[in-house]
């Protein structure tokens, strides 16, 4: 563990050595930004593994993301950009670098505009740059919401966006809003693919048919934000499966449809001066099967609180709760037990976290993060907490320690 | 402690300690440490602007102003860029570089053009059409022009004649300026009802007080309560 802790500041110190600028060009006579951030994490866990990193013992380093963006603006309405981004989270990601976004945005005016290509989902107050490390207090935003090991679950679409600002009045603050319609395409390196591993199912593909909403309303009193998000998802997961009758034998085609996959999101924000307080509550319920099948619905909220202390150092904490019940229908039910007693670890995750940030300068920040977590939730759909790396079963309660580090230009 | 200070002093932290120190005292001190001038290349088709549009211009919410496209650029740090976003953007420098990246990494927006110095601001918006920026009111404006600003409560009104303040001798003598702040009450017909010096120099308020009590607006459907700044620069 403590070879790892100083591999992981011998980074930060040659990091610190690097000057970091935002590269800036001409191309056609026309200004192209160049942006990028690299973040490299070390996790070690009591309890279970965790991420589908092995957590316990060591811990593990095996935590890197980064990403790189060219933006420029072809006319004074029109901009376009596209970013690449990558990571290694345990078995997740390996490596294998997405397109994260890539668009061109037209602005009429401040109260409407069109985006097309493929879009960051706007949804609750930060899916949209959950992996963008720099812009937050926490190491790790809170899972109920924000699962990190099932970002591209809502993560974004390849379609349009159209979207502005009305402003009411001087009393009654601005509205702003996003309307979208896409497709979603999941890698199979995330984390639900990896469950169904474990499970004999080989996911190919998966993906389908967006669309939804975000209203958000900056109130006129000063510093508060409310919003409500709305995603509708038409989902179909192909790929192979052992045959249950013949586990020996070869793997049979998989697919399926769902019936019914949406997420409502609630949320609100409240800054003054160094203070800042978050909550959002979100329920996502998935329904896939025909005559038989299987729903989950997942019910979740946290609330943090952060505070800057001096320029340099930031506190925060927050509680993020997760509850997951899973109902079989059909001739599956027969064999299958429904699971909707929340009160057990399998069906929960109540996460209690505090966090120290150091940023160091304007670009490298540095995260002390302790998680305790009560429950593990991993009944048909997954919360950080895999069989594959705990295959001695799950333990009822999980203490993380989470460094982290992230450079930005 | 001994080898925590030396810690901090090699990472390049000898003040940290004094900051934990003074933590609690300096919290709820301002930021705010001089007056702001906006100034625009001559290209941009404006000679006043609301504080609501300097803000929107600023978090790009838009990026026209009377129908001349706009780059806003921002000071590095420095006592204009930290009463500029006290006054006028109501953030903190660590708020304002969150907000741009999130809009630079998720494609929604561009960084903004960033200088370290007053001077290099003027000479940025004296070169570059469209360009706006903000610079101490003690800064040299040669190629650029000032924005005057309003800020707008209950709607905006359109100035049509204007008197220029007079410039107390003593005080231009000894190089003293800044900015006064007024609260102007405009009739419906566009005559100045009433004005109030909400801050800055009381010589200076009574002098500007006294000038755009003459000033004349565009008439409207009802009264208007509008904060106005008026700049005082002594080398002018």
């Amino acid at each position: 563990m403590f070879r790892r802790v100083a591999r992981l500041l011998l980074f930060c110190l040659c990091a610190g050595q690097i000057q970091l600028h935002a590269q800036d060009f001409k191309l056609f006579d026309r200004d192209v930004q160049v942006h990028g951030f690299v973040s490299q994490g070390y996790v070690y866990t009591s309890g279970n593994n965790w991420l589908s990193m092995t957590t316990n013992g060591d811990g593990s380093a095996a935590y890197t993301d980064m990403g790189l963006n060219m933006s420029s603006s072809i006319t004074d309405k029109l901009r376009v950009g596209a970013q690449v981004y990558d990571r290694n989270l345990g078995q997740l990601g390996q490596y294998h670098p997405q397109l994260d976004w890539a668009f061109a945005d037209y602005r009429f005016a401040s109260w409407f505009g069109v985006r097309g290509g493929k879009v960051k989902t706007v949804l609750g107050l930060y899916n949209d740059t959950q992996d963008l490390d720099f812009l937050h207090t926490f190491a790790l935003l809170p899972q109920s919401i924000y699962p990190t090991d099932l970002r591209d679950v809502t993560l974004a679409h390849l379609g349009g966006d159209i979207y502005g600002d009305i402003r009411l009045s001087d009393h009654l603050g601005t509205l702003s809003y996003t309307a979208y319609a896409g497709h979603r395409n999941d890698s199979i390196y995330d984390g639900y693919p990896l469950l169904l591993q474990s499970q004999g199912v080989y996911l190919k593909t998966q993906g389908g048919l967006q669309y939804g909403a975000d209203l958000r309303w900056k109130t006129p009193l000063k510093g508060l934000l409310v919003g409500l998000s709305r995603i509708n998802q038409d989902i179909t997961a192909t790929g192979l499966t052992v045959n249950q009758l013949d586990p020996a034998g070869p793997l049979e085609a998989f697919s399926s449809t769902s019936k019914a996959v949406w997420t409502n999101q609630f949320y609100g924000q409240y800054g003054k001066g160094k203070l800042r307080i978050d909550s959002e509550y979100r329920r996502f319920f998935t329904n896939f099967g025909a005559s038989s099948g299987n729903t989950n619905d997942v019910r979740a909220w946290y609330v943090s609180g952060a505070y800057r202390i001096i320029k340099k150092i930031e506190v925060g904490s927050y509680y993020s709760h997760y509850t997951i019940e899973s109902v079989y229908y059909g001739p599956i039910a027969l064999v299958v037990p429904s699971q909707t007693d929340t009160s057990l670890p399998a069906n929960h995750v109540y996460d209690k976290v505090i966090t120290a940030r150091v940023d160091i300068n304007r670009f490298w920040n540095v995260k002390l993060e302790g998680h305790f977590m009560d429950g593990y939730g991993v009944s048909t759909y997954p919360d950080g907490f895999y069989p594959q790396v705990n295959p001695q079963g799950f333990k009822n309660n999980t203490n993380a320690l989470v460094i982290k580090t992230g450079l930005h230009f | 402690m001994k080898h925590i200070k030396a810690f901090l002093v090699v990472a390049g932290w000898p003040g940290l300690l004094g900051q934990i120190a003074l933590g609690t005292t300096l919290l709820g001190a301002s930021a705010f440490a001089g007056d702001v001038r906006v100034i625009a290349n001559p290209s941009v088709k404006a000679d006043s602007i609301s504080a609501r549009e300097l803000k929107s211009l600023y978090l790009e919410e838009k990026n026209s102003l009377n129908g001349t496209h706009v780059e806003p650029v921002i000071e590095r740090r420095g006592p204009a860029h930290e009463a500029f976003l006290h006054d006028y953007l109501g953030q903190t420098d660590d708020e304002l570089q969150k907000y741009y990246q999130a809009l630079v990494f998720t494609g929604r927006g561009l960084m903004p053009k960033t200088v370290s110095s007053d001077a290099e601001v003027v000479a940025y918006v004296a070169r570059t059409r469209g360009a706006i920026g903000y610079v101490d009111t003690g800064a040299s404006l040669e190629g650029v022009k000032t924005l005057a600003i309003a800020d707008s409560s209950g709607g905006e009104r359109q100035l049509v004649s204007r008197v220029e303040p007079a410039y107390p001798k003593d005080l231009q003598q000894r190089s003293i300026g800044g900015t006064v702040r007024l609260k102007v009450v405009i009739a419906a017909n566009g005559s100045v009802e009433h004005v109030d010096v909400l801050g800055g120099n009381p010589i200076l308020g009574e002098s500007a007080a006294a000038a755009v009590q003459k000033w004349k607006y565009a008439a409207a459907g009802s009264r208007t309560t509008m904060e106005i700044s008026v700049p005082f620069d002594p080398k002018h």
